[in-house]
């Protein structure tokens, strides 16, 4: 081997580990540089680049270089390194943290089987630290090769590694080891071998602090449900064999879910939907997946018994064709080698209708602008201020035009819906069968079928450009896999319930100033615009700015991290928006305060206003809680509040209130511009106030404090 | 070991994958035996010096010194090289050249086979002005989760690293470009790489 850059060390003070105290919005302010002070002429980093600890060159273990990461494993990072005489291999770094235990790991260091990713040696360095020294794979793993084939591999290299990696297991079943963490990130390919790691690994680890701690959402997909009990065997190996059959054949899990709870949930209780899978498949994924483990099958042997056997020209079971490599694949773009036909595949539906997604688009491309533009919050603030100013000048003929379009658009929705009745729950289209077991003869002498719906590469480089962070939300199937959020997300919903407080508590006090700063701006356009607001209409629109950002600020806190069912957010939104309308109503009354309708807007007497809602003109309190529960009902608020949103002061979610508020308003005949007012006030506090999570710091791994074992995405 | 005259290095790319790249203009393919005047030395079943591979302005060219096929067909003497190209050494060792840039001159050769270079690398990039590592199906080296381009070029026999915003060259903050050395570490916003001399 040639010659290394010098080695740079991490600096080997342990205490570095320790040092993640965590700021209450959720930022980490861990600081440790693997590279020494003195090498940094400006000082040390702001922030460590790059996400790993070690680099090329270093040697943590006598007797091996790393040469570079190859990623983030369950427990810690694994790295690409050559021994001194150049024997390749993989190094996984256990972190110190975590309770280690050398009893489970023995019994597997010596197992040997082709399908089985060879344990050479466990070390420890310097620091402490555990390694385990094992085989490098070269080809990539069974995730990536899901992700390159968001529909599903097809059949015959779906069957090499499904049979290569039975194979693998069932040595270990014969051997009396239970893998427990079977997944598709553990499986790997290698030289056409399917490899199976990270066995005995999952017992080696003790978490003796796993009481009350859960799974990272990565592993959870894969969990069988006798699991959370604590009682389990091997089945849950099949359990967790059938899930990835499902996910090799059709490109997603069976059971998905926003929260790991929602995830367990479902492997408790919900009935996977196998209609994408033809016979046997159906009926293997069907059986392993039964809730009951003493309903599945019983070996491994026969549910691999039940599929046809590999398909495949290279010899022998375990052998998928072509080589998956990181880069190669990705490159390939997963295009399937020629002389090889996909199976049956069927587009998609988009789940989104195309008028809202054009319209939905171009906004985005307008907030993307906004966000990349480089502007600081001072500025963005002024221009959003002018913005609003312009807004509120063109109100006049702007809203009756806007509830028009809505009406319209709202028409033609119900119309398309009416007409695409045939949708599942999840809003596509009944999908035609995906996998068919094809008959081996007529794969021989069947031409390559030029299948249109296979979407052409040039189209796949937007889909994968598409599920970058701040686009993951929009393609579901990438959610688990890809979400680039995911591990900022978990550190959300696990974090401690007194340190949650302790954000709302400071995010409520912040959201009260800005609320009241956003005040001062609006009334002081409205002043400028018309007539100067009383100071009691003063008063009732910053208490009434405080009380929604309150509003939106305190569910939004319990619903961080997760994603959650829309209906139901909307729906408790919107009893929230009622109270709120109610509140509003009783500060109207006790400052005695009077909304007038100001000059530009249409008179009242041209409407027939509502006598339930209105006296003399004057909203009454069924107005007020309508007008507020609408407009709480409409928004999906809470997402203002998400740590974890594209930027933090964002100009779509103003406009979009503000508008929405005025259409609510003008429906509700309530008098103009209040509402908006109000809205507009809500909407820059809640995002000034909620926690944000800057995006460099939503990829690093968090180190895990002293007394909790923080769990990681494998 | 005699010195090589190509300045050949192996580009390490965290989280992605390992890079031979070799920035001559022409680059010979055979075993490993004679690291001195192989370029891609592949662990296979070809002779010590097997083919020649040549950029000519901007297009490639195959020289055969043994048995090469090019797509199916042997060549005689010399094939040009496209995008998408299959390449078979002898008998079993199977290369696919790309170009997946439509404006940089740079190729990278991937197997098709399970053979590989030694040092292991996943692709060997024949790099001529710059190289681009990124997101997108155009780039080089295809890094998924990255959220922007990283280019490796080179002027005046000096290497260079481009990327938007700042990013550390061994330590020493630099922003937009700066520098590299054959054994630098890069590392940057959701990126990092190295360079290792050979």
């Amino acid at each position: 081997m040639g010659k290394c850059s010098t080695p740079k060390t991490r600096l080997n003070s342990p205490m570095q580990h320790k040092a993640a105290a965590v700021e209450p919005n959720g930022r980490d302010t861990m600081n440790f540089s693997p590279i020494e002070p003195g090498d940094s002429m400006a000082g040390l980093p702001e922030r460590p680049a790059g996400k790993f600890v070690y680099h090329g060159g270093s040697r943590p273990l006598e007797g091996y270089t790393i040469k570079r990461a190859i990623g983030q494993g369950g427990f810690g990072e694994i790295y690409y390194a050559t021994s001194d005489a150049g024997k390749e291999v993989a190094l996984k770094l256990i972190r110190r943290n975590l309770d280690v235990e050398l009893r489970g790991i023995r019994h597997c260091l010596n197992l040997k089987h082709p399908n089985l990713l060879a344990l050479y040696d466990i070390r420890q360095d310097n620091e402490g630290d555990t390694w385990v020294v094992m085989e490098y794979a070269s080809g990539g793993c069974l995730q990536d090769a899901v992700a390159d084939n968001p529909r599903g591999l097809p059949v015959d290299k779906a069957l090499a590694w499904f049979h290569g990696i039975a194979a693998g297991v069932a040595y270990l079943h014969d051997r009396g080891i239970v893998h427990r963490d079977l997944k598709p990130g553990n499986v790997f390919s290698d030289e056409g071998f399917v490899k199976v790691g990270d066995y005995g690994l999952s017992k080696f680890i003790s978490c003796s602090r796993r009481s009350g701690q859960t799974e990272s959402v990565g592993t959870v997909h894969y969990m069988a449900p006798e699991v959370a009990n604590g009682r389990y065997g091997k089945e849950i190996d099949i359990y967790a064999m059938g899930v990835m059959l499902y996910e090799i054949l059709t490109g997603r899990v069976p059971f998905d879910g926003e929260s790991v709870g929602e995830v367990l949930m479902k492997h408790l209780t919900a009935t996977a939907d196998l209609s994408a899978l033809a016979e046997p498949y159906r009926g293997v994924v069907g059986r392993a997946l039964e809730k009951d483990p003493r309903k599945r099958f019983q070996s491994i042997a026969e549910m691999a018994a039940a599929l046809p056997s590999a398909t495949q020209g290279a010899a022998g079971a375990g052998m998928p064709p072509g080589k998956f490599t990181a880069a190669s694949a990705a490159a390939i773009g997963g295009m399937p080698p020629p002389g090889q036909e996909k199976e049956v595949v069927e587009a998609r539906v988009v789940d989104e209708e195309p008028i809202l997604r054009m319209v939905q688009d171009s906004f985005e491309k307008l907030r993307t602008a906004w966000d990349e533009a480089n502007l600081t919050t001072p500025v963005k603030v002024a221009l959003l201020v002018l913005g609003l100013f312009v807004l509120l000048a063109g109100s006049g003929t702007l809203i009756p035009l806007a509830v028009m379009l809505l009406v319209v658009y709202g028409g033609y929705r119900v119309v398309r819906m009416l007409v695409l009745s045939g949708q599942s729950p999840d809003g596509t289209a009944t999908r035609p069968t995906v996998v068919q077991p094809p008959p081996v003869a007529q794969k021989a002498a069947a031409p390559p079928r030029s299948s249109p719906p296979r979407s052409p590469p040039g189209h796949r480089g937007v889909d994968r450009a598409q599920a970058r962070p701040g686009h993951g939300q929009r393609h579901p199937r990438y959610r688990h896999h890809y979400h680039p959020h995911e591990e900022a997300a978990m550190a959300l919903v696990l974090k401690p319930r007194r340190e949650r407080f302790a954000e709302l508590v400071g995010s409520l006090l912040i959201g009260s100033l800005s609320a009241l700063v956003m005040c001062v701006v609006v009334v002081l356009l409205i002043s400028y615009h018309g007539a100067v607001p009383r100071p009691e209409q003063c008063a009732w629109l910053a208490l009434m700015s405080i009380a929604g950002t309150w509003a939106v600020l305190i569910p939004s806190k319990f619903w961080e991290g997760t994603l959650g069912e829309a209906a139901l957010r909307r729906f408790v939104m919107m009893l929230v928006g009622l109270g709120l309308g109610a509140v509003a109503f009783g500060v109207a009354s006790a400052l005695m305060v009077d909304l007038p309708y100001p000059r530009d807007f249409p008179e009242p007497s041209n409407y027939q206003l509502p006598d339930g809602f209105y006296l003399q003109g004057r909203p009454l309190a069924m107005a007020y809680m309508a007008c507020f529960g609408t407009l709480f009902l409409l928004m999906r608020w809470w997402r203002q509040a998400d740590p974890l949103r594209v930027s933090r002061l964002s100009i779509w979610p103003l406009v979009v209130s503000t508008a929405m508020a005025g259409v609510v308003a003008a429906a509700w005949h309530f008098p103009q511009p209040w509402l908006p007012m109000v809205a507009v006030c809500v909407a820059v506090s809640v995002q000034l106030a909620s926690p944000w999570v800057h995006p460099s710091k939503r990829a690093r791994p968090r180190k895990s404090r002293p007394r909790k074992s923080q769990p990681r995405k494998a | 070991m005699n010195p090589r005259q190509n300045d050949n290095f192996m580009l390490w790319v965290d989280a992605v994958g390992g890079f031979l790249v070799c920035p001559a203009d022409e680059v010979t393919l055979g075993q490993p035996i004679r690291c001195d005047i192989v370029d891609v030395p592949i662990l296979g079943d070809i002779s010590n010096r097997h083919a020649r591979i040549q950029r000519d302005g901007e297009g490639y060219l195959i020289k055969a010194i043994r048995d090469v096929r090019l797509d199916g067909r042997p060549v005689g003497r010399v094939g040009r090289l496209a995008d998408g190209s299959r390449i078979v050494l002898g008998e079993g060792v199977r290369l696919v050249f790309r170009r997946p840039h439509a404006l940089s001159g740079t190729a990278r050769l991937e197997f098709d086979s399970h053979h590989r270079t030694q040092p292991t690398a996943d692709a060997v990039l024949l790099m001529a002005d710059a190289c681009v590592l990124g997101p997108n199906r155009h780039c080089h080296v295809v890094c998924r989760d990255w959220t922007r381009e990283v280019i490796l070029y080179r002027h005046d026999e000096q290497l260079y690293c481009r990327t938007e915003g700042k990013f550390q060259i061994d330590g020493v903050r630099h922003e937009n470009r700066g520098p590299l050395s054959r054994g630098s570490r890069v590392e940057g916003d959701g990126f990092s790489l190295n360079l290792e001399e050979l």
